[in-house]
């Protein structure tokens, strides 16, 4: 077993600065579309483009709704003019709701750690997937004082992928209720914020707000890691939220 | 005859009275009947054994003279009175719960005959502890048998109970017969069945005779205490006769073979060779292991109290054969600390396995089964049983500060104490029998967890489980009793072993008293005992000789006292755990209280992993808790799949699979399987000469009539 | 089976063959796809068995389609290998029947059986004979009659499932013992678990059987696509299953691309063979990964984890997205490749592929680990057979079965590479064919990074038109089957997804006989199979 402990030490430390600092390396995030003033008939273009109606025309261009982009690339990439800009960043984590009542809420119910439980309810694996990254070296989630817990008895935070589907219903609402008060529930990727390519249908809901109280949302098909992990600050106050509809006005934003 | 001796008589009076009694009322009187005028002469009993064990008292007397054989002889010392003490004590609660519990018999059965029963063997019990002679030892140990395996079959009509009391039976009866070649042994020499006599001679008697009395007797009484390798009919017969004279053979009856291995060779043929002792200290430990062991995975209640039985007799024989040993080599303080360590077990044994089954026989008819894998969440149903059953689970579990404790406690104590001893093989058989004992512990702890975890709490497994109904507060009388002297036994030792030391000061040769619960807190002994006065005065601000002022006691702090050198060899307060545990328990309810005082709870299902529903089959079994034990004794448990039975709708497709195992006894197996199977095979064909013709019979007496002519001829 | 017939059985001749096997009981006519084999009823069973037990023929799917003109259609589709063409035996049916004969209980019918029940509960047909039919796909908690793959069902209908616990709830278990009981695991893990159920039955730490229950993800992705464009259902092909998103968009718009009789330029081919590989390398480090810390070693966890991660980082490198969603398109993919990024993912693969190597010599040397791996969760090369296994769980117990052979796509047919295979059929062989593949796949990148042909890398836009296709791929889990009919106006009629986790996951209870608890996780982790992959 010698071998595995210097193997690990000979790795050396490989955690992302996140938190003080910005992560910059090449592959982090996907990136997201940005809303762009445009001519009416070009936002009226791309809005026909999108197959997710996220892309929604706007006072003087196009409004994306985050919550419903599925990362298609059919608005940006490969395609001839008009086409939305694209930004990167991983920081898309934004209180579900009202921002002001939201803050009143979160205030101060949890110290500086957090034990979280995941439930999947319907995602396909690739929320998942950077879900499970964050406990890799790269994110080690757990030095910023998240942690996974077995049970929800033991969960501040329930962590939701995937649109609710019929049978996970159930278990969502059982689990939720099994967490004890102060609770929060973090829906990430577009399925759980809006019900993404598959829902609402007979099989499936329209995302987990359809079930229980969602307190903060991380768009992305799928949100990278650092996003998710930017939601985790969120929920306990440290990094601001960011918004979930981008306007062209960049900048000043509010919700819905 | 004296006062004490008038008790005695009355005693066999109510005895005879209420067998009498119960055919002159109706039959739906007779528990009632029985339960008052047993519980009487249980009280009698106490009280007249109380003044033999406390006060100057003393029984003798004479019946009559038999030709060439002495005299017939009642006479009760203090070991008998001990013995007496703690049947008293028992049979007390245990005929209060008859009254209830032999309701459910009337009209099944003849509740008469059973009252005769019951009487009867209360006083052939009583009999064989006052016998003073081999010979009314012997007809009253008879007399216990027989009375014993007629309650054991009471219940007629199950089958079980028929194939269980004949092996019963028939050990009994080899055992009785292997005692009573003891006793010739004996008597040859003393020229009487007197036991005085007997004792007169015993210590000059020859080695060769002083091992076959040893082994001979031990083995027969080995038999009633069920020890291995003479178990076999234990856990057969105890589970399958009516419970409360299960709890009567597992608490009382087991008593007499541990009674008559310290009567017979500790007191009337005392130990000479080291290797006596050792003989009943290795039987004991071993006892005990595969007692407990095989009480583990027995999911029946009854069953696996009777396994906890021969391990609990395990342990006493353990203390026994220590205490021989350490007699053998002069440590006479240390055989009087092993003896009150082993009979201080058979008392605590005996109060709390009564509590157990009379506690089962209450679960029973709450539930109506006493499968533990049928049982479950019973604790909330029936809240008042389940407390006072825990009270006798944490007691056989040896948790402190209760009864079980602190006799385990003592035993492992004294076994620790071989470092007294010379000879080094003796001093590894005690560390291998003490390393088994410590085992023997940590799995009574385990199969005490699972009778209480899966019988009592979590989700009930059956319609009768789920629907159990508390017993009426007069029905937790006898349970409160029993609990009540565990609680007792436990947490004032230092008041119990002072009385025990006076029943095994005659055998040791010394007193363990002073040795064990000394005085010397008291200020003034102080400089007499030669301890230094720094450590006195710590034992001092504990508080240990609280007591002293308030009852004519001593302090409430056990401990085994050395030399100068090494002036407190071991020490422990179960009375000052308790008091430990209540401000701990009592702070940190009152802790919990204060910080949730602002909060809400909310009381929601055990978390399942988000199923539709949590059900009692998806929760643990006793069997499935048990089941590492099984995994990790498989070598001596042998479990055996007798039967895979798997039924399939089509290729690959498997609809059930069916299961069955059956495990042997593995004395059974390797001891008794053989010459059992042995004897089978002579006994097939000479059973031929049973069912032959007239003129077959004829032939085989003129047969042996030649036979006979011819061998007188020669 | 006699060998030399099929050795004798050139592709051209097997319809002949079967119409000369079953004298006037079947028609057969072989096309460019297949050979199909129309039969009735009563001989389907006789005609399976034929084909799956003396030919050699593995099930791979069945389709149930209902026509626009009223009435069934049932397409068994049946492949061995390269030389021989694929079988479709075809059922067609009048819309009054509802009584199909099973084929599950034949030797090897347990491949069928899955799709037999999934068909009865979404379709409502019933198969008679099968051993064992009842909820599957639809869990008890569904409305009664609702069949919603029939076109009559309206897909954008909610259903009321009600939402409190069902007390009447009471799974079946088989196995019966004194004090037996069931251990459920799931829906809701204590890590980060697909949602999905088994209850393991058992007396205590041995387990005797395991019973499994999916569906719990299911999200109706079959039947959505119904009358919906080529476009939007690419969306659902890919993110039906997220972590094999490329395998399956490819998959899907191979069936596409065949209908529209679209020919693929050779660089888009050949990116399509570097996405493709670097989305199982990436699985297989995941799996390997998982495999690690189900045995709690952690160090190699995270080494493993370290890899992945550098694997999702790459992808989002040369293909703008961490799973490649929008990568692939009918006709070639989005996203070209830039030389720069060649050069950059050549030395990237290689340094991964040492990588990995050095993981397993240094796991290959830690006795412990393997202590826990070997001979547990063991799959028999006749259970294999009888389930239609496919991808490293089959080819760790001795079958070669690989689609990028047996029908190679992409640019699969210009690389050499051998397909890994193992014997043992334990966690250990499934362990070392996923390292033995990550080496494959290396080899794979380096010759197609080497010699990527220049050119278009997505054809011209295509023209829908009717038709039917069926494509298979090799997923990083094995093959997985799409079957594609495209109607009059260009939208998806049918949409029938066969994945390999659909395939394998039917096999796990074989693995999960009669073993110690402990082993669970790391059984289920040795599989490195996908729900969501399964449920769809």
């Amino acid at each position: 077993m010698a071998n595995w402990v210097l193997k690990g030490l000979r790795t050396r430390i490989k955690t992302s600065a996140y938190r003080s600092a910005a992560e910059a390396v090449s592959g982090l995030s996907p990136g997201q579309p940005r809303g762009v003033a445009l001519p009416a008939h070009d936002a009226a273009a791309l809005v026909e483009r999108c197959p997710t109606r996220a892309i929604d025309s706007c006072e003087g261009g196009v409004a994306i709704d985050q919550r419903r982009c599925v990362d298609c690339f059919r608005c940006h990439a490969d395609v001839e003019e008009p086409a939305v800009p694209w930004g990167d960043g991983y920081e898309w984590a934004a209180y579900a709701d009202d921002v002001a009542a939201m803050r009143r809420k979160l205030g101060h119910a949890f110290g500086r750690s957090l034990h979280i439980r995941f439930l999947d309810a319907g995602a396909c694996g690739a929320c998942m997937s950077e879900a499970r990254q964050l406990i890799n070296p790269y994110y080690n989630m757990h030095n910023l004082g998240f942690f996974m817990t077995p049970t929800p008895r033991n969960a501040d935070v329930l962590m939701v992928a995937g649109p609710v589907s019929d049978a996970m219903r159930l278990p969502l609402r059982i689990t939720y209720e099994a967490m004890p008060t102060p609770k929060r529930v973090v829906a990430i990727g577009a399925c759980a914020a809006s019900g993404g390519v598959f829902g609402p249908s007979f099989a499936a809901g329209g995302g987990v707000a359809e079930i229980i109280p969602v307190d903060v949302v991380v768009p992305g098909c799928p949100p990278p890691p650092l996003a998710i992990l930017h939601g985790l600050m969120v929920v306990v106050g440290r990094k601001p939220p960011s918004e979930l509809i981008s306007r062209p006005s960049n900048g000043e934003m509010s919700p819905e | 005859m004296n006062d004490v001796g008038l008790l005695f008589a009355i005693f066999f009076g109510l005895c005879g009275a209420g067998a009498i009694g119960a055919f002159l009322v109706p039959e739906r009187f007779t528990p009632a009947l029985l339960a008052t005028i047993a519980a009487l002469s249980a009280l009698l009993l106490l009280v007249g054994s109380g003044e033999l064990l406390l006060g100057n008292g003393s029984l003798r007397i004479d019946l009559w003279s038999i030709l060439s054989l002495g005299r017939l002889i009642l006479g009760a010392d203090r070991l008998s009175a001990l013995f007496l003490f703690i049947l008293g004590l028992v049979v007390f609660p245990v005929s209060l719960f008859s009254a209830f519990y032999l309701r459910h018999y009337i009209g099944h059965y003849n509740l008469r005959y059973f009252s005769v029963l019951y009487h009867a063997l209360f006083a052939s019990l009583v009999l064989v502890l006052i016998a003073g002679d081999a010979i009314s030892f012997v007809i009253a140990w008879e007399a216990m048998s027989i009375a014993s395996y007629l309650l054991v079959t009471y219940q007629y009509e199950r089958e079980d109970s028929a194939q269980a009391a004949f092996v019963m039976l028939a050990m009994s009866e080899l055992g009785t017969m292997a005692v009573e070649i003891a006793f010739i042994l004996v008597a040859v020499h003393a020229g009487t069945f007197e036991f005085h006599a007997m004792r007169a001679i015993g210590p000059a008697l020859g080695g060769g005779i002083k091992w076959a009395v040893l082994l001979l007797s031990f083995f027969g009484f080995a038999v009633k205490a069920g020890l291995v390798p003479v178990n076999s009919w234990l856990p057969l017969a105890h589970p399958v006769a009516p419970t409360n004279v299960s709890a009567l053979l597992s608490a009382v009856i087991v008593n007499l073979g541990i009674y008559g291995i310290i009567r017979v060779n500790l007191d009337l043929v005392p130990i000479a060779t080291p290797g006596a002792g050792i003989v009943v200290l290795v039987i004991g430990s071993i006892s005990a292991l595969f007692g407990i062991l095989y009480a583990t995975i027995q999911s029946e209640m009854k069953r696996l109290l009777a396994h906890s039985t021969i391990e609990n007799m395990g342990i006493v024989a353990a203390g026994i054969g220590a205490a021989m040993v350490f007699l053998e080599s002069h440590h006479e303080v240390a055989a009087s600390i092993a003896l009150i360590a082993a009979l201080y077990h058979v008392a605590n044994h005996s109060v709390y396995k009564a509590l157990l089954f009379v506690g089962t026989g209450a679960v029973e008819a709450g539930t109506g089964t006493r499968d533990l894998d049928r049982l479950g969440g019973i604790a909330r149903r029936m809240p008042w049983t389940s407390g006072l059953f825990l009270i006798g689970v944490l007691s056989i579990a040896a948790l402190p500060p209760l009864n079980g404790f602190v006799s385990e406690w003592l035993t492992l104590q004294t076994i620790l104490r071989s470092e007294l001893l010379s000879s080094t093989l003796v001093k590894i058989i005690f560390a291998v029998c003490g390393a088994l004992l410590a085992l023997t512990a940590g799995l009574a702890v385990t199969c005490f967890a699972k009778v209480f975890a899966m019988g009592f709490l979590g989700m009930a497994r059956s319609d009768g489980a789920a629907r159990a109904t508390e017993a009426a507060a007069p029905k937790q009388i006898p349970l409160a009793l029993l609990a009540a002297s565990c609680i007792a036994l436990g947490i004032l030792p230092t008041y119990v072993i002072p009385v025990l030391d006076r029943a095994a000061e005659p055998l040791a040769h010394a007193s363990a008293t002073a040795a064990l619960v000394p005085p010397f807190f008291d200020t003034a002994a102080q400089q007499r005992e030669g301890i230094p006065p720094k450590f006195l005065a710590e034992f001092h601000d504990l508080g240990s000789q609280v007591g002293d002022s308030v009852l004519p006691g001593r302090g409430l702090v056990v401990l085994h006292r050395g030399e100068a050198r090494n002036p407190v060899v071991f020490a422990m307060s179960t009375s000052y755990t308790l008091v430990v545990l209540a401000v701990i328990l009592g702070l940190s309810f009152l802790g919990f209280r204060l910080l949730t005082r602002e909060r809400s709870v909310n009381r929601g299902p055990a978390w399942d992993g988000g199923l539709r529903r949590l059900f009692p089959g998806i929760t643990y079994t006793a069997t499935g808790f048990s089941n590492p034990v099984r995994v990790v004794f498989q070598a001596v448990l042998h479990p055996a799949t007798t039967e895979d039975d798997t039924e399939a709708v089509a290729r690959n497709f498997r609809a059930a699979i069916r299961r069955e195992y059956t495990d042997v006894h593995i004395v059974d197996r390797l001891f008794l399987g053989p010459p059992v199977r042995g004897l089978r095979r002579i006994a097939d064909p000479v059973r031929k000469m049973h069912v032959g013709h007239v003129n077959a019979y004829a032939a085989y007496i003129l047969f042996t009539l030649l036979v006979v002519l011819i061998v007188g001829a020669l | 089976m006699t060998l030399s017939a099929i050795a004798d059985t050139e592709p051209t001749d097997f319809a002949g063959l079967c119409e000369s096997r079953w004298k006037g009981r079947v028609t057969a006519k072989l096309d460019a796809a297949a050979c199909h084999v129309a039969c009735e009823p009563p001989d389907l069973p006789a005609i399976c068995e034929w084909l799956s037990e003396e030919m050699g023929y593995v099930f791979a799917t069945l389709v149930v389609e209902e026509e626009s003109k009223p009435g069934w259609l049932l397409t068994y589709v049946f492949y061995k290998d390269a030389a021989t063409p694929w079988v479709y035996v075809e059922l067609r049916l009048d819309a009054r029947v509802t009584t199909v004969p099973s084929i599950s209980g034949l030797a090897n019918g347990p491949a069928a059986d899955w799709h037999e029940r999934e068909a009865e509960d979404l379709f409502g047909l019933s198969f008679a004979g099968h051993p064992r039919l009842g909820e599957f796909v639809l869990h008890e908690d569904w409305p009664e009659g609702v069949v919603p793959m029939r076109h009559s069902f309206d897909a954008r209908r909610m259903l009321d499932i009600p939402e409190a616990p069902n007390p009447a709830w009471d799974p079946p278990t088989i196995f019966s013992a004194p004090g037996s009981f069931a251990m459920p695991v799931g829906p809701v893990y204590s890590d980060f678990g697909e949602a999905a159920h088994f209850l393991l039955e058992t007396v205590g730490e041995d387990v005797v059987r395991t019973i499994q229950r999916f569906f719990y993800k299911y999200r109706g992705v079959e039947k959505i696509s119904e009358g919906r464009p080529i476009d939007r259902v690419l969306l659902l092909a890919e993110r039906f299953s997220g972590i094999a998103a490329f395998a399956h968009g490819l998959a899907f718009c191979q069936a596409v691309e065949t209908i529209c009789d679209v020919e693929v330029p050779p660089r888009g081919r050949a990116l399509r063979t570097v996405f493709a590989e670097l989305e199982r390398l990436r699985h297989h480090v995941a799996t390997i990964a998982g495999i690690c810390n189900s045995t709690a070693l952690v160090v190699a966890t995270a080494q493993a984890a370290l890899i992945e991660e550098d694997l999702i980082r790459l992808s989002c490198q040369v293909a703008r997205h961490r799973y490649f969603f929008g990568a692939v398109v009918p006709g070639g993919v989005t996203c070209d490749l830039v030389e720069e990024h060649r050069q950059h993912l050549l030395t990237a693969v290689d340094e991964i592929a040492q990588r990995c190597e050095e993981l397993h010599r240094m796991l290959r040397y830690s006795s412990s680990f393997l202590d826990r791996l070997e001979e547990v969760g063991i799959v028999s090369p006749d259970a294999a057979a009888a389930y239609g296994l496919v991808g490293p769980i089959a080819r760790a117990c001795g079958a070669t079965r690989d689609m990028r052979k047996i029908r190679p796509y992409a640019a699969y047919a210009t690389v050499d590479f051998m397909v890994p295979i193992e014997q043992e059929g334990d966690g250990y062989a499934r362990l070392r064919i996923f390292f033995a593949e990550i080496e494959q796949s290396a080899a794979i990148l380096h010759q197609i990074l080497r010699a990527l042909p220049a050119g278009e890398i997505r054809a011209p836009d295509i023209v829908a038109r009717p038709g039917t296709a069926l494509a298979a791929v090799e997923a990083p889990s094995g093959a997985a089957f799409h079957w594609v009919r495209l109607r009059d106006d260009g939208m998806i009629a049918r949409y029938r997804i066969t994945s390999p986790s659909f395939t394998n996951w039917h096999g796990f209870h074989i693995a999960t006989e009669n073993f110690a608890f402990q082993d669970f996780p790391i059984i289920l982790a040795s599989f490195g199979l996908s729900n969501a992959e399964c449920d769809r």
